[in-house]
């Protein structure tokens, strides 16, 4: 632990070229070289080189907080493990099984299965997807190229961090009254997707523009330079080399529609025992059945092993969606390094 | 000419694309203004925010509600914040190498777990466990802020970390080069340099925690009444509108929308408050990392 | 290069689009001009949670004796079966409970399709046999909080009820308790299924539940002498019941009419409803 913290004492100080020993000698070596040497000098001037009890005091607290820093990331940390192992140890046996994953639902009796909801959540978030990322990318393209820093620019951006922050079920009662009642699309998964594109909107719009921010500048102006307009230029140098950057956030966003619940539950429907096919039909998403299954469950004997097993095999794919996402993403980012 | 009008073709649509966010907010403000319009003529505003909720008998306050969310969000702000902030200084300040990898990975992980997994956790384990402890029906504030504790961690962390990490190096070399321990030099150095984003963290950890249903409704109770306890059932605002929004008609469904009006007004003036904070910085929270 | 397959994606999306829509209106005509005889078209149906399982089973049975109609069933909530009936979002709404005042002028007919019965619980461990009307009214509007005053152990009584909303707690709150408030601070339940999970793993309680919900997890008390069984029900000696309801616009138009006379058939009441509630078939 002294060493570590020697060593990011160090690191912050920018100096790499010196001796552990040298320090270590000096006492005190996790106050770093600076911090001894001043405590030499200062001892020298007051006539020991005792360390004064301030300094005692001091090193004391140092040593303390680092403990507790330790001790809090600790336990954050354990908490993520207890929460993973928690939902696969109840669920991960059920959510495994074939005949749970492929298996028809049952409404009345037990021995049901999930598949339905499973093609539900991935059908919604394909038909979410298809409607957020060309707003999204279009709306990042037009903040980051054309927009400037005029009036415009900035009522978009209060738009878009307004709308990040509304809570999922206002927009779940909003798409009830908008998608599902006004415009007549009734329970369906285009009613949902919309109303899960509206809620992702802001975040998708966000990722692109750091992607395309992330393009070096030298690259659109080399593209004008050549005689291209200012899109042709977007559109054939910046745009496909942010495209890595913009599917990551896509995996991601993918990952936050399968895993909503609240926005859906009133927009696509909870239970279904019949594969959705068509975006105007009713679903169920899995995080929508897990909260039907808790409600009304109950008259399925199994209700509690559904639920479970369920809340693993979301919690499967949902990580599984985050690691390919963050693979892709350091993929991307090895070969852009080479790149450059 | 062809390229000059495609060109600003272009752009007029790119411009719409950007433009929908501020359509689809102006909508959603719209809506949940025009569905509350009944309960604020009907009720009446000093109706809506009593402290009585009794559709048959025609009171619709949500001071119960209102109460529950502040109750919670406070709970869980107070848990996750140390938990969070500590997690951040560990990242930027303390960690080794590989452990930061490892926390760093943690953290984001949690950040993906969807909150209907959280809350169907905190009832089969979280709930049992506290009543097992209390001898109560276990479900209430305390286990909300706990679920709560757990989601905020996230976002508190991610921008806590960037905020410390924005501060300039020459700060903490200046502060060791004179003999601060690394602990001083994180709390007179680096922590007041950092103040503005770990603030705007907490805010934004706010905001999530008065948004967050799933998690919250599967631990909170409920009950219609004040906590009289840490572990009394209650309600709160986001959970309310969940349940009842299906079963509910006329003033008793427009009340719940005027709720969900509340609630669109406090993540607004918190999105307020945090780009002041942090000086005109985008709010929108990011998904890439 | 890229500009072509850029062209030829656009087309791709729009084409598919167009068919996605071409598919749902071709669907939505068919079911407006379907006939009696080889019955067709999309029946959609939304409300109440609790009817949601036995509509969606009969919309299972009935598609499949009907390969050319699609049955979609949704959840939401009675209230809101109710006001998509009336505004003509869906054919069919479900609800646990009659219309309310203010919905009696949507022109909406009421279809019986089972009777609930209602049962008072409590935990395993409460050494009673059965309460009284009076006594089930005092201890749930909190006059009696003490199980020592029914002639049980001198603990505190926990008292778990439905949720506001719920259609349960609305027939409960009018025939068990006379319109009397439940006390404040009972533990709100918004199912069957969390009930019966509370009030067996809360030392002391009492609750109410569905009778399709009673297990060996609870202990089903006697109201007024009378158990709580679908023979009773049926013949009215225990009157904690009510009807579950398939609401239609008007008299119901061809496949609705179709679906719900399958609904009321013997073969479903006695197959499906009768599991977990009382057929209106033999009352």
């Amino acid at each position: 632990m002294e060493r570590a913290a020697w060593t990011t004492a160090v690191k912050v100080g920018g100096m790499r070229e010196v001796e552990p020993g040298a320090t270590g000698a000096a006492g005190g070596g996790w106050l770093g070289p600076c911090g001894a040497q001043a405590r030499v000098e200062k001892g020298v001037r007051r006539g020991s080189v005792k360390a004064s009890a301030a300094h005692r005091r001091a090193a004391l607290a140092d040593r303390l907080a680092t403990a507790g820093i330790w001790a809090l990331s600790i336990l954050a940390l354990s908490t993520v493990a207890l929460v993973i192992g928690a939902v696969l140890w109840k669920g991960l046996g059920t959510a495994l099984s074939p005949a749970f994953v492929f298996g028809k639902p049952q409404a009345m009796r037990e021995g049901g299965g999930v598949w339905p909801m499973v093609v539900s959540s991935f059908h919604l978030s394909l038909l979410t997807l298809a409607l957020v990322v060309p707003l999204g990318v279009g709306a990042a393209v037009y903040m980051s190229e054309f927009a400037g820093v005029g009036r415009l620019a900035r009522l978009v951006r209060f738009g878009a961090d307004s709308l990040s922050a509304v809570p999922s079920v206002v927009f779940g009662i909003f798409g009830m009254v908008v998608f599902v009642v006004y415009l007549g699309l009734g329970y369906s998964l285009l009613a949902g997707a919309l109303t899960l594109a509206l809620l992702n909107l802001p975040t998708v719009m966000r990722s692109a523009e750091e992607s395309i921010k992330a393009v070096p500048r030298s690259y659109l102006e080399a593209a004008l330079a050549t005689g291209c307009t200012k899109w042709e230029a977007v559109k054939r140098v910046v745009l496909p080399v942010a495209v890595p950057g913009i599917a990551t956030g896509a995996i991601l966003t993918a990952g936050r529609i399968v895993g909503e619940s609240a926005a859906v539950i009133y927009t696509v429907g909870l239970f279904v025992r019949r594969v959705p096919w068509s975006p105007f039909r009713p679903a169920a998403p899995m995080a929508a059945n897990i909260w039907h299954m808790y409600t009304e469950g109950a008259l399925v004997p199994d209700w509690f092993r559904v639920a479970s097993g369920e809340a693993a095999l979301l919690l499967l794919i949902v990580l599984t969606l985050n690691l390919v996402a963050r693979t892709t993403a350091k993929a991307v980012r090895k070969r852009m390094g080479y790149r450059d | 000419m062809y390229v000059i009008r495609r060109e600003w073709l272009v752009k007029r649509v790119l411009l719409v694309t950007a433009m929908v966010v501020v359509l689809g907010l102006a909508l959603v403000v719209y809506f949940m203004v025009k569905e509350s319009i009944p309960a604020f003529k009907q009720a009446g505003p000093a109706n809506l925010f009593s402290s009585e909720w009794a559709p048959g008998e025609g009171r619709y306050g949500m001071l119960i509600f209102l109460v529950g969310t502040l109750a919670t969000t406070a709970g869980g702000l107070i848990l996750g914040t140390p938990l969070a902030l500590g997690l951040a200084l560990f990242l930027t300040q303390v960690a080794p190498r590989r452990s930061r990898a490892l926390f760093s990975r943690g953290v984001e992980t949690l950040a993906g777990i969807p909150s209907i997994v959280l809350g169907w956790l905190g009832f089969t384990i979280l709930v049992p466990w506290i009543r097992e402890l209390s001898g109560s029906s276990g479900s209430g504030i305390l286990a909300a802020s706990i679920v709560l504790a757990v989601m905020v961690i996230p976002t508190i962390t991610a921008i806590s970390r960037d905020a410390l990490e924005a501060v300039p190096s020459t700060y903490a070399q200046a502060s060791l080069a004179m003999g601060a321990t690394r602990w001083q030099t994180i709390r007179r150095v680096q922590l007041p340099a950092a103040k503005h984003g770990i603030l705007a963290a907490i805010i934004l950890g706010m905001g999530r925690a008065i948004g967050e249903t799933m998690a919250v409704a599967m631990v909170i109770g409920p009950a219609s009444v004040f906590p009289t306890s840490l572990t009394s059932p209650t309600h709160t605002l986001t959970t309310k509108i969940l349940m009842e929004m299906g079963e509910s008609t006329g003033v008793q469904r427009s009340s719940l929308f005027a709720m969900g009006l509340v609630l669109l007004m406090l993540a607004m003036a918190l999105i307020a408050l945090m780009r002041r904070v942090s000086g005109g910085r985008s709010a929108t929270p990011e998904v890439v990392e | 290069m890229s500009g072509k397959k850029a062209v030829f994606a656009a087309l791709a999306v729009m084409v598919s689009l167009f068919l996605i829509l071409a598919a749902g209106c071709g669907g939505n005509e068919s079911a407006e001009g379907e006939e009696k005889q080889k019955l067709s078209g999309i029946l959609n149906i939304s409300g109440s949670t609790t009817v949601l399982p036995i509509a969606q089973e009969a919309a299972e049975m009935f598609m499949d004796e009907n390969p050319g109609v699609t049955v979609n069933v949704q959840g939401g909530g009675s209230s809101v079966g109710i006001s998509n009936v009336a505004e003509g979002v869906v054919d069919i709404g479900n609800s646990s409970r009659d219309l309310r005042e203010e919905e009696k002028g949507l022109g909406l007919v009421g279809h019986r399709i089972a009777l609930d019965v209602i049962v008072v619980v409590t935990h395993k461990e409460v050494p009673l046999e059965g309460l009284s009307a009076a006594q089930v009214r005092d201890i749930f509007t909190g006059r009696i909080t003490n199980w020592k005053e029914v002639g049980g152990p001198d603990r505190e009584i926990k008292v778990v009820i439905r949720d506001e909303a719920s259609g349960t707690r609305e027939m409960f709150d009018e025939k068990a308790l006379e319109k009397e408030k439940p006390v404040a601070g009972a533990i709100e339940c918004n199912s069957n299924g969390i009930v019966r999970q509370t009030v067996s793993s809360t030392p002391f309680s009492i609750g109410y539940i569905s009778l399709g919900y009673l297990d060996n997890s609870v202990k089903a008390l006697k109201y007024e002498g009378v158990e709580a069984s679908k023979e009773s029900a049926a013949n009215k000696s225990y009157p904690l019941s009510r009807y579950l309801y398939m609401f239609t616009r008007g008299e119901p138009p061809g496949l609705a009419e179709a679906f719900i006379d399958f609904v009321l058939s013997d073969r479903f009441q006695e197959e499906v409803v009768a599991r977990e509630y009382i057929p209106v078939t033999r009352i």
